[in-house]
Order: structure tokens, then sequence, then C-alpha cells
């Protein structure tokens, strides 16, 4: 039994500690739900320490037959581009435990129950390297997350629920079709072997092929990302889902569908990726500045949030369609900072909500007054959020903006000015809720930061400061694995990227030429 | 001038009768009267099965027809108990008024 | 024993030997010896010993086939024919049947119509469906498919009070002796072809003559349309809705697995062997039957507000996958199928049982509305309902979704590419309509506050379809080498 394994099998062994609580005592299964939690936690920090960075393969691998015939197996393993999102999620999940601690007063047991199994499904989907297994993961997590929404949300949590549903769904069956053809050509589902045909050559696609192919596995992620125009149901997830909900839906969910890019459409279809890289870098520049504009003129606090995801995410898309090393990795330390910093707007916006009882930017005013260190945190978030130098946004846009420079000037330009708009909206909304009169409710209900409060809050304030600070404890793994996919998109590009974006003769993109 | 009556002969027969079957099932309101379009495609079959047992010498399709009438017996039967229980709750024998559930 | 008789067929036909016998002496007891309503519950000790000993039979033939090595054996020269695929199909049969014995006695009781014919129509209703798996011949074919159809008209018009349930059995009835019709119309060509109604001699007299031969179009055109009114394929669907809404729940889901299941079994026996060689006709007709099928069954299916009607409209595009990979008609297929027929037999029973389980006194029970806010009420028949919705759908760790792996599996390896995606996209759509169900049961608040009615019989048969919904979704490999060995030929 790995760690990693153990890191899979202890919240659905979580799970089915919470069902066996009697549901009247909420103390103990909040209790049992947030031990759980930080154990995972540990026990995946335990990864971090014992991932060695020089090894090229997978670590804590785990490869034991499932299904006879076809050959389907249980393959899991991770490389520095799984490790930190593992974490990231074993992380997450305990801070929505203790979100959740006043927040959700009816049915605590399935909630507990729910967010904890879905811990798992997860870890799974980042772990996986069996297509078929990852498939599986990938639609076990989204059924939590339905029920979380749809049984715990807002008013209109039905429709917002189902939506989320149908619009996942409708992308991933399609990835189903895909996977089962790549079986057929690759008579595997494993993913290190397929990948070992694709670069040796061996398993070779024709480009209508290879572009549908690539198009099933992209609609899935890029509906999970969500890439502009695609981005519909992310706001309404959002603003109707419970506080913890919001908070994994945005700092791991949304990392499935680019995790999914990097691990599984670059490596796997480097052709049809770098052809059709320009339209797809063109969607996340207007995801950017639409998610933008669009946040900016927000009434919902947590619309506008939502919003500056879409934005944020923008910019990991656009990194991972530059195929450089600096975008790549600016685009994987772009997921986490944006797991860390949108996951901790939410927490504080859902700390707002559970005082005042209102989403509406309108309904705030003055908040510093009655509640300073709330102010303090979400000064920080919101610094964070807009990409000030020294916290963690910074870096990974940095890196972005740098590697798209080198591919093509004009993307740089534009993604630019989402950041500058990122600070609009951002600090306008600190304006307008914490500073000016406060209202009477405000003043009346609105009070600090309570001590649950603060260790769910916390530990993500310091990931801030250190993630935009020492950037080496983080990097060096992602910088390894991001090389080797990069290895891999280089190799055996059989039919030339037709439409150069203009401009675009730089090193890197005549390099894999 | 008399033509002998071939096989073919009694399957064009066979298949007319199929044919005014159908049409009888397909157009006809009665309940009644479908019960009968369907006995007369039962019929179409035993003059098929019949004429090919002439014709290869072979029992097996004379024992196929017994078969076929046993079984339009026991059809008839329980639709006409069916009608019948029908009947008792609603005082009808015309398919277009059986319209509680959709066609 | 005489020539005519000999110990190998009395081997092949004891279950259905069983099954006949103690469907005749429910029929003679309940009149002779059980006549009091009390003592129903013998009777109904009686079914199960009934399914006990075919059970043993079909046990003791799986075991000689095994022990011995043997592929098949044969059984009045040739007439029947017991294989891995006959013995796979009796074991669903059987389950169906004992699933649907447990539930059926509190139903009744609150139907008000309990009586013992109605187990006794079961018993010989499964007898028909022994022949349909087992049988090789043309006429044991149709003997066995009429016995089965005759039993289900009756037990469709079970409630004999109920104008529903009149009309529903009277439509089935009407459309089913009509398709019937067809197909024995289509057999008596077959055997016209061949001079023998043997299977396997049908099979030889086509293989010697072209695919497109009109007479062997117009047998193959004749045969297929009854058989596709048998699954209920579009467009010959329409009795389906109708017959599952009217007929007594218990009886919709019998119908919906059992006779889907025992006349998959008749479609395979007959298009894989004789109607083989002309592969190159049927295809493509099939091909537009199953998308047909699918289109009609998953679209009408979202509009639904009857529980009975959805799950009607869903059984018919679970038909059209199924053919999909008759389709295939590679290895990987026809075990789709078979594994699909399995699986959806259980998650499909399950479904129903939890519509069982709504039907009260004072309560229909069949309205969307009457799962409202179930979760409440009685969680863990919502989640167990949950787990047969994400079967239906088809998504993992469930039991549907290793199925339609297998079917898109099998259309991929035999480059159908369209229909695979086709198939797809139709999951989204049936994703679309579950989870309506999923939604009332889970996020609407409670509306009904009355109890459930359950019983000892109607748990224990929802937690071996739960338990094997789920089993075979997250462990399937025993059931797939069940499956696997039980490939015809």
């Amino acid at each position: 039994m790995t760690l990693l394994n153990l890191c899979l099998a202890l919240p659905v062994a979580g799970f089915l500690l919470i069902l066996a609580i009697p549901k009247e005592n909420h103390r103990a299964i909040r209790t049992a739900a947030l031990a759980v939690s930080l154990l995972v936690f540990g026990l995946s920090l335990g990864l971090a320490v014992r991932f060695d960075t020089s090894l090229p393969a997978y670590q804590f691998v785990t490869n034991v037959p499932w299904i006879a015939s076809p050959a389907i197996r249980y393959h899991v393993g991770i490389d520095g581009l799984s490790l930190w999102l593992v974490i990231l999620s074993t992380l997450l999940t305990p801070v929505g435990v203790l979100v959740s601690w006043r927040y959700i007063d009816r049915r605590v047991k399935e909630f507990y129950a729910l967010l904890i199994l879905m811990e798992s499904g997860l870890i799974g989907v980042f772990v996986a390297l069996d297509l078929f297994l990852f498939y599986v993961f990938w639609e076990v997590s989204l059924i939590p997350m339905y029920f979380l929404i749809g049984v715990w949300g807002h008013e209109r949590r039905i429709y917002a629920a189902v939506k989320f549903f149908l619009f996942t769904m409708a992308g991933s069956v399609l990835m189903l079709a895909a996977i089962i053809y790549l079986y057929t050509q690759a008579a595997t589902f494993d993913y290190p072997a397929i990948l070992s045909l694709v670069a040796e050559g061996r398993l070779r696609f024709s480009p209508l092929e290879e572009t549908l192919l690539f198009l099933g596995f992209f609609l899935a992620f890029a509906i999970k990302v969500p890439l502009f125009p695609l981005h519909t149901w992310l706001p309404d997830a959002h603003v109707e889902a419970p506080t913890a909900g919001s908070v994994i839906l945005a700092s791991v969910m949304l990392k499935m569908g680019t995790y999914g890019l990097l691990r599984f459409s670059l490596p796997l279809f480097p052709s049809a990726s770098r052809e059709h890289a320009p339209w797809i870098a063109v969607l996340a520049i207007i995801g950017i500045i639409y998610g933008a504009l669009v946040a900016m003129v927000q009434p919902n606090m947590k619309k506008l949030v939502a919003y500056s995801s879409v934005s944020h995410l923008g910019f990991v898309v656009l990194g991972i369609f530059s195929f450089t090393q600096l975008g790549l990795d600016g685009a994987v330390y772009q997921m986490l900072n944006h797991g860390i910093s949108t996951g901790a707007l939410f927490v504080l916006v859902g700390f707002l909500y559970e005082r005042r009882h209102s989403l509406e930017i309108a309904d705030y005013g003055g908040v510093a007054t009655p509640a300073p260190n709330l102010a303090v945190v979400f000064m920080i978030t919101t610094l964070a959020s807009i990409g000030l130098p020294v916290l963690n946004n910074f870096v990974g846009e940095y890196l972005v903006l740098q590697g798209t420079a080198q591919v093509n000037f004009r993307w740089t330009v534009f993604a630019a000015i989402g950041i500058i708009l990122s600070a609009c909206y951002m600090l306008w909304l600190y304006q307008r809720a914490f500073f000016g009169a406060a209202p009477e409710p405000v003043r009346a209900h609105v009070h600090d930061l309570s001590p649950r409060e603060w260790s769910a809050i916390l530990p993500l304030v310091v990931l801030m400061v250190w993630m935009g600070t020492a950037t080496q404890t983080f990097l060096p793994p992602i910088g390894a694995a991001n090389a080797r996919i990069l290895e891999h998109t280089r190799q055996n590009v059989e039919f030339h990227v037709k439409q150069r974006p203009p401009g675009a003769a730089s090193a890197e993109v005549a390099r894999a030429r | 001038m008399l033509h002998p009556i071939t096989t073919v002969h009694y399957l064009l027969l066979s298949a007319a009768l199929l044919l005014v079957g159908t049409i009888g099932v397909l157009t006809r309101r009665n309940v009644v009267i479908i019960l009968m379009s369907i006995e007369l495609i039962l019929n179409a079959v035993n003059i098929n099965l019949i004429a090919f047992s002439r014709y290869f010498g072979d029992v097996t399709g004379q024992i196929f027809a017994i078969f076929v009438i046993a079984v339009a017996v026991a059809e008839a039967a329980v639709g006409l108990g069916i009608l019948i229980a029908l009947f008792r709750n609603k005082e009808t024998v015309w398919a277009d008024e059986i319209e509680l559930l959709k066609w | 024993m005489s020539q005519y008789y000999t110990t190998t067929d009395h081997f092949v036909l004891v279950p259905a030997l069983m099954l006949a016998l103690f469907g005749c002496a429910v029929l003679l007891f309940e009149v002779l010896v059980f006549p009091h309503p009390r003592q129903r519950k013998w009777l109904l000790l009686f079914v199960l010993l009934g399914l006990a000993f075919a059970g043993a039979g079909v046990w003791r033939q799986q075991n000689f086939l095994a022990s011995q090595g043997i592929e098949e054996l044969t059984a009045f020269g040739g007439t029947l024919t017991v294989d891995g695929f006959a013995i796979f199909f009796n074991w669903i049969f059987l389950a169906a049947s004992l699933i649907v014995t447990l539930i059926s006695y509190r139903y009744l009781e609150v139907e008000g119509e309990h009586h013992g014919e109605y187990y006794g129509l079961i018993l010989l209703a499964n007898c028909g469906m022994f022949f349909l798996a087992t049988g090789t011949d043309l006429i044991t074919l149709f003997i066995g498919l009429e016995l089965m159809a005759l039993c289900f008209y009756i037990l469709v018009g079970f409630l004999r009070e109920d104008r529903r349930s009149n009309e529903a059995a009277l439509k089935y009835l009407l459309l089913g002796a009509f398709s019937s019709g067809f197909l024995v119309y289509g057999f008596s060509v077959l055997y016209g072809l061949a001079g023998s109604t043997k299977l396997r001699a049908v099979a030889d007299a086509l293989a010697s003559r072209e695919p497109w031969d009109p007479v062997v179009f117009l047998a193959l055109a004749t045969t297929a349309v009854g058989l596709l009114f048998k699954i209920s394929a579009v467009p010959f669907h329409m009795w389906a809705p109708d017959a599952y809404e009217g007929a007594p729940t218990t009886v919709t889901a019998y119908l919906s697995v059992g006779s889907k299941a025992a006349s998959f079994a008749l479609l395979l026996r007959v298009f894989l062997m004789p109607l083989g060689a002309a592969r190159e006709v049927w295809e493509p007709l099939l091909a537009a039957v199953a998308v047909a099928t699918m289109t009609v069954g998953n679209l009408a299916a979202v509009t639904q507000t009857n529980i009975k009607r959805l799950l009607a409209y869903s059984s018919i595009s679970h038909a059209g996958y199924i053919l999909l990979g008759l389709i295939a008609g590679n290895e990987t297929g026809i075990k789709g199928v078979l594994v699909y027929i399995l699986v959806y037999t259980f998650m499909n029973l399950g479904a129903f049982l939890v519509v069982v389980a709504l039907r009260r006194k004072d309560l229909l029970g069949e309205d969307l509305d009457d799962l409202a806010g179930l979760v409440y009420k009685s969680p863990g028949y919502a989640i167990l309902m949950l787990i047969f919705l994400l079967s239906l759908a088809g998504i993992p760790p469930t039991a549907g979704f290793i199925a339609k792996y297998y079917i898109f599996l099998a259309l991929i390896e035999t480059r159908h590419y369209v229909l695979a995606v086709i198939g797809t996209l139709y999951v989204a759509v049936a994703i679309y309509y579950y989870f309506r169900i999923v939604r009332s049961m889970f996020l609407a608040p409670l509306a009904d506050t009355g109890p459930l009615t359950t019983s000892f019989g109607l748990r224990l048969a929802l937690v071996v379809t739960g338990v094997l919904t789920l089993g075979i979704g997250i462990y399937p490999e025993p059931f797939l080498g069940f499956a696997q060995t039980s490939l015809a030929r």
C-alpha cells in the first residue's frame, strides 16, 4: 500500500465512517470529517517530502489488473504536475470542512460524507495513469458536486446543478468515445504505454483522426476549465453553490480541465495541439478580457469572483498553448495560485455571507470598521489575486506572459490588459464592500474572524506569500514534468502548423520543427 | 384450358391474405374485426406451410400449421377475454374510444 | 426410455418441465388445496420451489457442459440446444422471475387483485422464455414466444377493475398478435427456403443463396418486423409505453426485463444463425432502426411525467443500444450485448422496485412528483434508486457504464464511428431525463409523507439488485467471464 493509495482510500474510509455516525450527532460528524481530511492532507505532504524530482518517471506507482479483457488496470502514480494538484485537493478539503462548520445546518451528515467522498474522486483524476480509470474518476467526482450544489445551494440551485452536470457530461461522453478509439488503435488504455507508442512513432494518426481525437478530449477539458464560450455554467454553479462547493469547484475541479490539457491533449496529440493552438489562444485571451469586463459590472460578489475565475483560467490555457517551458511552468503555477487565491476569496465571501446573509455588494460597506482582521485578510487576497509582486499570482502571470511573449507578443499585450482590468474590478469591489459608511445591518451583524475562521483562511494566506517568494519550493518538480511534456510535443509532429500566428517566429517554435 | 395449380399459386394466395390481414389491422377500428384480421394473417401462414409441406413432401410444415392453429385459438380466446373485461368497465368495442392511455 | 424421449432429452427439458409443472400446480392448488386468501403464502412457497427446481436443472446442465468440456448438448433431434448462450439467458430469466415473485405478494394485496393465477402465469411465462433461449427449431421458438406472450397479455390486464390495465392489455395483445403473425409468416418462408424448421438447416439453405434474393428478403423483412416489435424497437414501439403504464407495476418490471431479454435471445439466435448469411442486407436496416430507436426513446422520455412511461421510453432506448452491439457483430459486440442484457435486467428491475414501493391504497405512485423529496422520507430507497438511475444513464462506477462501454468499444473496433458518436451523444440526453427523477428525489421538498409499501421480499430484492448494479460496475470481471463463456458458438 503506497502512500498514494492511502490518500485515495482514506477518504472512502472516512466516507463510510461518517455514514456510520448517527445523523443527529453533528459535532462528531464534523470532527470526523475534519480529522479524516487533515490526515489525508498530512499523508499527501508525505508525498511531497518523499518525491524525488531527479527521477524522470512516475512515482508511488501502483499497477494491478482490474478488468482482464480488455485489459484495464488500476494504474496510478504521480509526477511533478500531479503532485501539487493532489496536495491542493487535500489542502482545500479541510478548508471546505472548516468553512461549512456553521454554514451547513441541515443534512449535515450527507454533506460531509459527500465532501469527503469527492476528495477521493478529485485525487483520483490527478493520479490515474490508465485512461479508463481516469474517465471513471472524472465522472465519479462529478456526482457529489451535483448534490453539493443541488441540495445545499441557494435559490436557483437546481437549475445551476443540472446545468453544471449536463455541460460537463456532454463534453465527457465524447471524451469517452475518443478514449475507446484510442484503445482500438493502441490496444491498451495504459497512458505511459500509449505515450511511448506515440513518441516512438509506432502509433500514427492521420491528420483528420488526430484532429477529431484532439477535439474529443479538448471539448471535455475546455468545458471544465471553462474556456470562453463554454463558460456559461460556471457563474450559475458558483453563485448557487454553498461556500465549500464553490471553494472546491473553483480551486480543484476547474484544474481537472487544465490538467487534462497538459497531461493528455498535448503529449498524445502534439501535431493537432500545435495546429489548433492559435485559435485556442485567441479564445483564452477573449476569456481573459471578457471575464474581467463582465466581473467589473457584477453586483453579486460570488458572480464577480466566478467571472474572475474565467479570466484567470484564460491565463492558464494561454500558457499551455504557448508551447514554451516558461508558459507551461507559469500555467501550472497559475493553476495552483488560482486554487489558493480564488479559493480564499470564496472562503472570505462565504464568511461575509454567513454574517450578513447577502451576496450583493450593495448590501455591504465599511466592513473594515467592525471587522479589521477580516478586512486585512481580504486585502491580502485581493492583492494576490490582482498579481501584486511578492504574492503568488504575480509569479504565475509573469511566467505565462513571458512564455507567450516568446511566441506572439500581441497575445502578451492583450493578456496584460486582463491583469490591469483585474486590478480594477477587485479593488473596486474592495472599496465598495470594506470602506465607506457601514449600513446598520453591517454594523449589527458583521463581527471579526473567529478562531475557526482563522484556521481555515490562515494556511491559504501563508501559502500566498510563500508561493510568491519561495518559488523554488514548488517550481522544480513542475519544471521537470513540463519539460517532459514539451519533449513529447516536439516528437513526431507530422503535419506542419499551417497557420502560423503572425510574428511567431520565436526560437521556441523554430526548435520544435 | 385448365392450368395446374402450383405451389406458387398458393404462395400468392398466402401473400394476398397477409396483405388483406395487415390492411385490416391497420384500418379497421372495431376490435373484433382487428382480431379477425390477425386470424387472416395466421391463415396466410398456414397456407404457406401446407403448400411448402406438400412441395417438399415433408410433414413438418403440417405439424407447424397445427401448432399455429392452436396458438391462433389461444390468442383469440385471451383477446376476447380481455375485450370482455374492458367491455365491463367501458362499454365499447371501438379502438378509437380506448383512449385512456395515449396510443 | 424410448428413442423418442431419451435421457438426454429429459436432462435438457428438466427446467421447462419444472416450470410448467409447478405453474400448473399453482393454478390447481389455489382452487383445490389452498382456497382461503390467507393460505396464499403457501402458494408463494410453491412458486419459489418451482424456480429452485428449475434453477437446479439449469445448474446441472451448466456443470455437465463444464465437466464434459463440450460446447453444447442437443436434444429432441436438434430441436433444443443447451449451450452457454441458453444457460446464460436462463439464469437471467430465473433471476427476473424470482425477483418479481418476491415483490409481487405485497403489491397485489395493495392492488386488491391477489390471485394464485398470477404466480402460475409467471412460471409459465418463464417456461416460454426457456424455449426461446434453448430452442433451435422454428416451431419450438414460435411456441415458446407465444407461450410467453399469452401469459404476458393476461398479466398486463391482471387488474380487472382498472380500465388502464384493460386497455393496456388489449393494445398489447392486438399489436403483439399482429407482430407474431408477421414473425411466423417469416418463419414459414424460411421453412419454404430450407425444407426444414431446424435453424441450422435454414442457415445452410440461406448460405447457398444470394443475400439479396427477393424471397430471402421477404423472409428477412417479415421476421425482422416481428422481432423488432417484440423488443419494442422504433418504428414498432408504440405498444410499449401504453403497456408499461397500464400494467401492474410488478408486471411492467417483468415485461421490461424478462420479455425483453427473451426476445433478444430469440433475435440473436435468428439473426446470427439462419440470417447471418444475409448480414449485408440487414446490417444497414438494423443500424437505421437502432438510431431511430435511440432517438425516439431518448427524446420522448424527456417530456414524460409518469415514471413508468418514462422508464418505458428509456427501455426503448436501451433496446437501441443493445441492437448496436449486434450491428457491430464481432465477438466484443456480442459479448457486449450479453453483458448489457444482464446488467439491464438488474438495473431496470431495481428502478421498477422503487416504483412498486411507492404504490399505496390511496396513491398511484407513478407521477414524478410522488417521488419528490424521497430522500427525506426513505434515504435508503432514494440512494438505491440513484444507483439504478446512474447505471441506466451509464455513469461509472456502475454496471451500466461497463455495458455501454462494451457496446461502444465494439462499434469502434468495427469502424462504426458515426453510430458510436450518436450513441455517446444520446447518453448525455439520457442523463438529462434520468436526472429529472434524481432531482425530484433529492432536491425537491418532501411532498407525500405517507409510508412506502415495503415488505421483506421487496427489501431483499432491492438489496440484491443494488449490490449487483454497483458490484458489476466496480468489479465486473466474473460477470464478463460468464458472458465470455456464453458467447453463442
